[in-house]
């Protein structure tokens, strides 16, 4: 056990190790310099990017696709109570009964959540038609990841499957689409500073009449 | 693959004809058009799917080869067999593919062929991926093979000869400028009403789409009407006057700079302060936000468009506008390159409001507008018309529902493909200008024999 539990911080910290280095490996790529006078602060571009550029009303995707945009929030709330939930054990510390009871919670939507969008995945033609591998490999794994997380909240000998899947999850985030959830950022970033600068967003007169 | 491309197409024979050292340059002209945002992006798509609905192509046909997120895919299989660890040596987990004639194919057909590069698929991304400017690095390293649909690079190859893209030698346009200045007078009934060339010190350098000078002169006369009502120092360029620049679209960034040096050519030599450009919207984007980047300079003078001046000028009440004389129903249609990606999103709307008698917006509208189609490049090539109809399906459903009788559009490609539209759906409306619907509605007061005006205003 004390081998698996110095697993899961071992493969957490090569983890965010390597998202690190691929953050800063797109830098090879080069800068690129502007030229052009902005409009109007970046900044508030990105401020918009990680707040009401999010939202259903703003965001027509959000809008149009309520069902899958609110499972993706708690499938999200649902890995990173899991990631929380393994590394507190882990570090062979115990939530309270209080504290655990929500968590059993957000485990089981996530689990939920998630297995909906693998679903989806799978049943549509569409989304069949953009999807490699990867997306499912990413998907079911940190589907079963949850899920045990949740089984070991209410049976504790699950922890092995736990801590076996968390590191199976952590030496794979760099290697797949899972590496996300570090680009999720810098995208977002970038996406608010492109169109902050030209004064298209935010905007405060969006689609009204 | 469904593609358009026909064995007999002069761009499928090329495909055919590409050598290892073709495929080779493709892929290194691509990889050095890639900078650390776009390493970014790459490294960001989840395939979530959710930017589906907001490409104008995937809703009217639902074919999913026309889902941003698989146009991405297309670029991004590459950069990850290429330019990353595990789509180098897990090719078959993460989708990754070696560049290839087939992929090439699939490149011409869906890049160029099935996309506006309008943009509106990266508001709804759920990372924020400007799949648009991906889809143009991809372009980009297409260009660099010769692999750019003909209609295409044609117009951009009569722009680099001629200096414009419609091949309009300097004795034509001054012929027209003539003609135009000859009409302007009678309409306003001054004689020294003038469309200025080469006026040296002028405060606005004006340029115009060619097209304007060829098919839709109105166009030119209405903002010539419109410099004279608000007394504008103003001038055109006997040589350098295209404001178009097909470059952002075939991916030519050097035809690109080249053709956008030249008006910075025009700026120095004629000592003007501000470059205006006419109703435009890749014209904008392109003088406005890209030139400087392609040309790697900041500029010394101002760039705006022709609408932020109009707007300015209704403001400071230089003109004087009576919306009863366009009494029809108007809406507006939001070209994506002037307002998605150009920032230029109210000026029209106020100018409008001023200058017509009733208004109604489309819905979505500003910078959530439907691209109408014509744009990336469309309209030039041919190999796609049919999809290009097929998609401003959504736009003509747009118009539709407005129930308006006028659809006012600051861009000559949109025009283009709205009529286009208007024909094939049946819409029964009217395309205009804004400058067209502002010179409608002018009140020009005649002006007395001797009398000056600040600047010297389009008066000599």
């Amino acid at each position: 056990m004390l081998l698996l539990k110095f697993g899961v911080f071992v493969s957490f910290g090569f983890s965010l190790f390597l998202l690190t280095y691929l953050v800063l490996h797109t830098f090879s790529f080069g800068k690129r310099q502007l030229h052009s006078k902005a409009e109007a602060t970046r900044w508030k571009g990105v401020a918009y990017a990680f707040s009401l550029g999010m939202m259903p009303w703003e965001k027509e995707s959000a809008a149009k696709h309520l069902p899958t945009y609110v499972a993706g929030i708690f499938y999200h709330i649902g890995i990173f109570a899991a990631i929380f939930y393994v590394l507190f054990t882990a570090a062979s510390l115990s939530l309270s009964e209080a504290i655990l009871s929500p968590f059993r919670v957000l485990l089981a939507v996530g689990f939920i959540c998630g297995t909906g969008l693998l679903l989806k995945r799978a049943i549509k033609r569409q989304m069949r038609y953009i999807s490699c591998p990867d997306d499912f490999v990413a998907n079911i794994l940190v589907d079963l990841f949850i899920l045990s997380g949740f089984l070991f909240s209410l049976l504790s000998a699950v922890i092995p499957v736990f801590y076996i899947l968390a590191i199976l999850i952590f030496l794979y985030m760099p290697l797949g689409k899972i590496r996300h959830c570090f680009f999720f950022f810098y995208s977002r970033i970038l996406f608010g500073s492109y169109f902050g600068r030209r004064r298209v967003l935010p905007h405060s007169q969006t689609s009204k009449s | 693959m469904k593609t358009l491309l026909s064995s007999s197409d002069p761009i499928e024979k090329k495909i055919q004809a590409l050598t290892d050292d073709d495929l080779k340059k493709i892929l290194n002209v691509f990889r050095q058009k890639l900078r650390f945002n776009d390493a970014a992006y790459l490294n960001s798509c989840v395939h979530c799917g959710l930017c589906a609905d907001s490409c104008h192509f995937y809703l009217a046909s639902g074919d999913p080869q026309a889902m941003p997120a698989a146009k991405l895919d297309l670029v991004n299989r590459i950069f990850k067999r290429y330019f990353s660890f595990s789509g180098k040596y897990f090719p078959k987990l993460t989708g990754s593919l070696s560049l290839s004639r087939e992929l090439v194919r699939e490149w011409v057909d869906s890049l160029f062929g099935r996309c506006t590069l309008c943009g509106r698929c990266s508001l709804s991304c759920t990372m924020g991926i400007n799949i648009f400017a991906l889809i143009r690095a991809a372009r980009s390293a297409l260009a660099a093979a010769g692999l750019v649909p003909p209609g295409l690079q044609q117009t951009v190859d009569t722009a680099l000869q001629t200096g414009n893209n419609m091949g309009i030698s300097k004795e034509n346009w001054l012929e027209t400028v003539e003609w135009l200045e000859e009409e302007l007078q009678k309409e306003v009934g001054d004689s020294r009403a003038r469309l200025p060339i080469d006026r040296k010190g002028a405060r606005f350098l004006y340029t115009i789409n060619p097209r304007e000078a060829m098919y839709f002169p109105l166009s030119i006369s209405a903002a010539a009407k419109i410099f004279y009502a608000a007394e504008e120092d103003w001038t055109f360029s006997s040589t350098n006057f295209d404001v178009t620049n097909y470059g952002l679209y075939s991916g030519d960034d050097e035809g690109a700079g080249i053709m956008s040096g030249r008006l910075i050519q025009a700026m120095e030599e004629l000592g003007c302060s501000v470059l205006v450009l006419a109703e435009c919207g890749h014209g904008f984007n392109s003088n406005r936000w890209e030139a400087p980047e392609w040309l790697r300079r900041k500029y010394d003078f101002k760039v705006r468009s022709i609408i932020q001046v109009v707007a300015d000028y209704i403001r400071e009440g230089r003109i004087r506008l009576n919306a009863g004389l366009n009494p029809k129903l108007h809406t507006l249609h939001d070209p994506c390159n002037l307002v998605r990606l150009g920032g230029i999103i109210e000026e029209q709307r106020y100018i409008l409001k001023q200058s017509v008698q009733r208004f109604v917006e489309m819905q979505p509208n500003r910078e959530k507008n439907y691209c109408c189609g014509g744009g990336g490049g469309q309209l030039a090539m041919t190999n796609f018309a049919k999809r290009r109809i097929e998609a401003g399906r959504i736009k003509a459903d747009q118009i539709r529902a407005t129930g308006a009788e006028v659809v006012a559009t600051p861009c000559h490609n949109c025009i283009d493909q709205i009529m286009e539209l208007n024909k094939h759906y049946k819409l029964s409306i009217e395309i205009r200008t804004i400058c067209e619907i502002v010179a409608g509605a002018l009140v020009i007061e005649r002006r007395q024999s001797g009398q000056s005006t600040p600047g010297g205003a389009g008066i000599k």
